[in-house]
């Protein structure tokens, strides 16, 4: 009785001779340098009393708050129960302090794409999107009245400046 | 008529049949199904933990003559001048609960305020930085009543921070932030340190204001899926957030200008914390003529160190309490359609501490002993609507009784859901 091969298993072997002792390519993966910030769709949690208005503060003076100035603060947003109302009141006492350091109009007309990714940056922690960048550089360039100052203050008002 | 048409209007009319009756003139939509006893109730937390023996017993003279029939005189040592009672007191304009009832859970301020905003007694523990568990009666009253009008319409007023920032709206699902009350410490913010940090805003113009409503608005739409509004406390419209910070100026005006010095006329040092806070929520009354508003005073509570000033301050209260009255009676709108509910949070102890003040008297806590559970109750009103110049003696009312009382005379009690109420309406006092 002779045995024969099955001409399958022959092939099997044949394409398994060949490719199984391949030389191993050796292959380095690098990334380039980033900064990481923070997506928009991610901010959990909301700002504390503290948190908000020293950062506030910080964003428009450049300088940490006194912690006479802060407990002051403290007190007046424990007191009210329309949060937002006065966080916008808050800002709005800031915005009329001597000190505060807003670019100027010109400042931010010289370059106003870049104005609006500083801007974002400083207040949402994060670059605009193309959608979010093209509506506030299109709406600065529409409106020679629309100031930095407004526009800031607009940011420190916004919901998405009570999260981080 | 043509068969579609026919339908169609066959249709507006059957909807037209069923919405009709929930939309009223006001403009109100799903309105209470109660009828309303008063269309306003100004409930007063009174005022810190007071005792029974001093207030309705009498035990150091009449310290509630604005409140109180009688004239027995106060023999204690040390007591603000304060003028006397010339016209009707309170108790003739309604019904005097003389022995009501705190009678479950401990006997501090923050479970006595949180048991008489929500109607329910709080047997577990109390976190005292967490909000209320269940509905506050503000969220009631919004949700079930007139959901429609806004959150001008409900006040909780309060003379101190602490934990009672945290009562004007619960964590129960479904309710919350939407449906709570403004809230205002006025100490807080109209005062010197207050008007420092907000009494010199940066106005802008109508045409500034529309450019930053329009970009916030582009800012909001892009971060809406991740926004919860209550995580900014109460909710209130552009409106009415336009009305109150006008109101907030103009307070900061005006106690500029001198208005909050002495304003009664009582002469230097006789206004204390608590009669501040009650000429602010009058303040508040006259601009909004809230449907609900909710005060509290607390300098009573002195009494843990000096029995005394405790005595005092129940006198206090008590002119307080006559000028809020006085001016609900002088505000349009409000006069002769007002309830006003009275009642301490709690009393104080029978046996008292170690301290002993300067008329040799000792002071007292409160830790839950049974006189500690007795309070008083009392409502005033029209005639007509509450029973006038009614004492009852017997015990009868509780702390829990006083929210579903509140939920009847704004006519929206049978709306609320079954559970919610643990005390039942304060029928005795009503005609």
């Amino acid at each position: 009785m002779s045995k024969s091969i099955n001409p399958l298993f022959l092939l099997l072997f044949v394409v398994l001779a060949f490719t199984a002792c391949k030389k191993e390519q050796i292959y380095v993966y690098d990334v380039n340098d980033v900064t990481v910030r923070q997506p928009d769709a991610d901010k959990p949690n909301v700002k504390s009393t503290t948190e908000f208005i020293s950062i506030a503060y910080s964003d428009l003076f450049g300088t940490q708050i006194t912690q006479a100035k802060l407990v002051n603060l403290q007190l007046a947003y424990a007191a009210f129960g329309d949060l937002k109302l006065m966080e916008e009141m808050i800002i709005k006492n800031f915005l009329n302090e001597s000190g505060v350091d807003i670019p100027s109009d010109a400042e931010m007309r010289n370059d106003v794409g870049t104005f609006v990714d500083d801007s974002y940056i400083k207040f949402y922690n994060r670059r605009p999107n193309e959608f979010e960048k093209w509506h506030v550089v299109s709406a600065i360039n529409n409106d020679s009245q629309l100031t930095p100052e407004l526009l800031w203050f607009s940011m420190m008002t916004s919901n998405e400046y009570r999260y981080y | 008529m043509k068969r579609r048409s026919f339908i169609k209007k066959a249709a507006a009319a059957t909807a037209g049949a069923f919405a009709a009756p929930y939309i009223l003139p006001s403009g109100r939509l799903f309105a209470a199904t109660g009828q309303r006893i008063a269309d306003h109730v100004v409930f007063c937390l009174f005022a810190g933990g007071v005792r029974n023996f001093e207030s309705m017993h009498k035990a150091e003279g009449n310290l509630m003559p604005y409140t109180l029939n009688g004239n027995e005189s106060v023999t204690l040592s040390g007591m603000s001048p304060l003028p006397s009672p010339s016209g009707p007191r309170l108790q003739t304009m309604g019904t005097l609960f003389k022995e009501a009832r705190f009678s479950l859970g401990p006997t501090g301020h923050f479970s006595g305020h949180s048991t008489a905003i929500t109607g329910k007694y709080n047997l577990a523990d109390i976190n005292i930085k967490q909000r209320p568990s269940t509905p506050t009666v503000f969220e009631l009253y919004r949700k079930h009543n007139s959901p429609s009008m806004s959150a001008l319409n409900a006040w909780w007023v309060s003379n101190a921070l602490g934990p009672y920032p945290a009562l004007n709206f619960s964590t129960y699902p479904g309710y919350g932030a939407e449906y709570g009350a403004n809230y205002i410490q006025p100490a807080s913010i109209i005062s010197t340190a207050g008007y420092d940090v907000l009494g010199h805003p940066k106005n802008f113009s109508q045409s500034d204001i529309d450019k930053v409503k329009d970009l916030r608005e582009f800012f909001d739409n892009n971060f809406a899926s991740q926004y919860s509004p209550g995580d900014a406390g109460i909710v209130n419209t552009e409106q009415d957030a336009v009305q109150l910070e006008e109101f907030i100026n103009t307070s900061f005006a005006e106690a500029t200008g001198g208005q909050y010095n002495d304003p009664w006329g009582l002469g230097g040092g006789v206004m204390n914390n608590d009669m501040y806070n009650i000429f602010f929520a009058i303040k508040v009354l006259q601009r909004f003529k809230p449907e609900l508003m909710v005060v509290n005073m607390q300098d009573i509570d002195v009494c843990h160190t000096n029995f005394t000033q405790y005595c005092n301050n129940i006198r206090r209260a008590d002119y307080a309490l006559y000028k809020l009255w006085e001016s609900i009676q002088s505000t349009p709108g409000m006069q002769d359609n007002t309830i006003l509910i009275v009642a301490p949070e709690h009393g104080r102890n029978l046996e008292p501490n170690t301290l002993v003040d300067q008329n040799g008297r000792y002071a007292l806590d409160h830790t839950s002993d049974a006189t500690s559970r007795e309070i008083f109750t009392l409502v005033v009103g029209p005639s007509g609507k509450v029973n006038q110049n009614q004492v009852i003696s017997s015990v009868m009312g509780e702390s829990v009784d006083i929210v579903p009382t509140i939920a009847n005379i704004l006519g929206f009690h049978s709306d609320v859901p079954g559970g919610f109420f643990e005390g039942s309406h304060l029928q005795a006092a009503f005609v």
